[in-house]
């Protein structure tokens, strides 16, 4: 099992805490960007967890897209691509 | 024009502040209280983190517990803030989300305007950055952050009416970099105040405030309810003096 944990900053700061083995174990999303609702957050991390390793870039980019229209939901000063591209780095 | 309740400036400690942000909230909903526009301090002096932030990675927990300094999640998002008692106005606007633009950007601008023209009125020109700041000659006087939900905006964020940067530094934890004296002078260039910037009073900057959110609504001046107020307690007990709720992160 490995953890790690990686820091980038976007148009705002995100942080993302992450065990795994051949799947994400656990996994943590944090930084100062805003995203409305914030409920949506925890459906994401649910998503994300227990995916492969390695990760599948565009189709959890997909999903994570998916949740965001399903709850008519914004994110503002990072991306989903920027998380699913710094999970990747994070378990590479 | 919209009408609103003001309440003036008052102090609270950092988990009733963010508790009446978020009783209002339900009142305004509910239909009971008008849309209000709040001014506020901190006391004792506070750190308030964004809901999304790790208050571990954020906060240097001894300093704050040393320093008698509260920390709080906040319902917003956005970095983690330091609100020194005699360093700051806070200010919060809650209303129904039709009242603004849907664009989240525009309905910042909006609302960061009568901070803008308030500012104007001490003879200072400042200026919206977007997402959430507002700056003077690009150093950031005033932070904001917003959230939305069931149908009710609240936005809340920071005048700088002088700055510790140092006791800041002491309080925040900045991710892995030494705190510096290089680091410090960096900050206090992108870092200003109403002290900085001219010879107002905290009076006349709270004064100029309540005139910048006036321009453009029917105000009248109140108080918090008796409701607000005991829904208030229970959401510090519940959620804000809680640490479920602030080391969930």
């Amino acid at each position: 099992m490995k953890t790690n944990s990686i820091t980038r900053k976007f148009g705002k700061m995100l942080r993302l805490d992450v065990t795994y083995t051949d799947h994400i174990e656990s996994l943590k999303i944090t930084g100062d960007f805003f995203l409305h609702p914030e409920e949506t957050l925890d459906q994401i991390v649910s998503e994300l967890t227990g995916v492969t390793v390695p990760i599948q870039e565009d189709l959890l980019i997909r999903k994570t897209k998916y949740i965001l229209d399903s709850n008519e939901a914004e994110m503002i000063g990072i991306s989903v691509e920027d998380i699913i591209n710094t999970l990747e780095e994070a378990t590479q | 024009m919209k009408k609103f309740r003001m309440i003036t400036f008052q102090y609270f400690n950092a988990f009733t502040n963010m508790a009446l942000d978020e009783a209002i909230m339900e009142f305004v909903r509910k239909g009971i209280s008008q849309p209000t526009i709040r001014f506020y301090g901190w006391d004792p002096s506070a750190v308030s983190i964004g809901v999304f932030q790790g208050v571990r990675n954020e906060v240097n927990l001894d300093a704050t517990k040393k320093a008698g300094v509260d920390v709080v999640r906040r319902l917003t998002g956005g970095g983690a803030v330091y609100h020194d008692r005699l360093g700051e106005v806070t200010y919060s606007l809650i209303a129904p989300l039709d009242m603004f633009p849907t664009n989240i950007i525009e309905s910042y601008r909006l609302i960061c305007d009568d901070i803008i023209f308030a500012l104007k009125q001490l003879g200072i020109d400042a200026v919206f950055s977007p997402i959430n700041d507002i700056l003077v000659n690009e150093q950031k006087i005033s932070g904001n952050a917003q959230t939305r939900r069931n149908g009710i905006l609240l936005q809340h964020g920071t005048i700088l009416y002088s700055v510790d940067v140092e006791t800041m530094f002491s309080l925040l934890n900045v991710s892995d970099q030494k705190i510096s004296d290089k680091l410090i002078k960096s900050v206090k260039k992108r870092v200003t105040s109403i002290v900085d910037q001219t010879g107002a009073s905290m009076e006349e900057l709270k004064k100029a405030l309540v005139m910048g959110f006036k321009r453009n609504r029917e105000i009248s001046f109140g108080d918090y309810s008796d409701q607000e107020k005991s829904r208030a307690q229970e959401l510090t007990k519940e959620r804000f003096n809680n640490e479920i709720w602030t080391f969930r992160l």
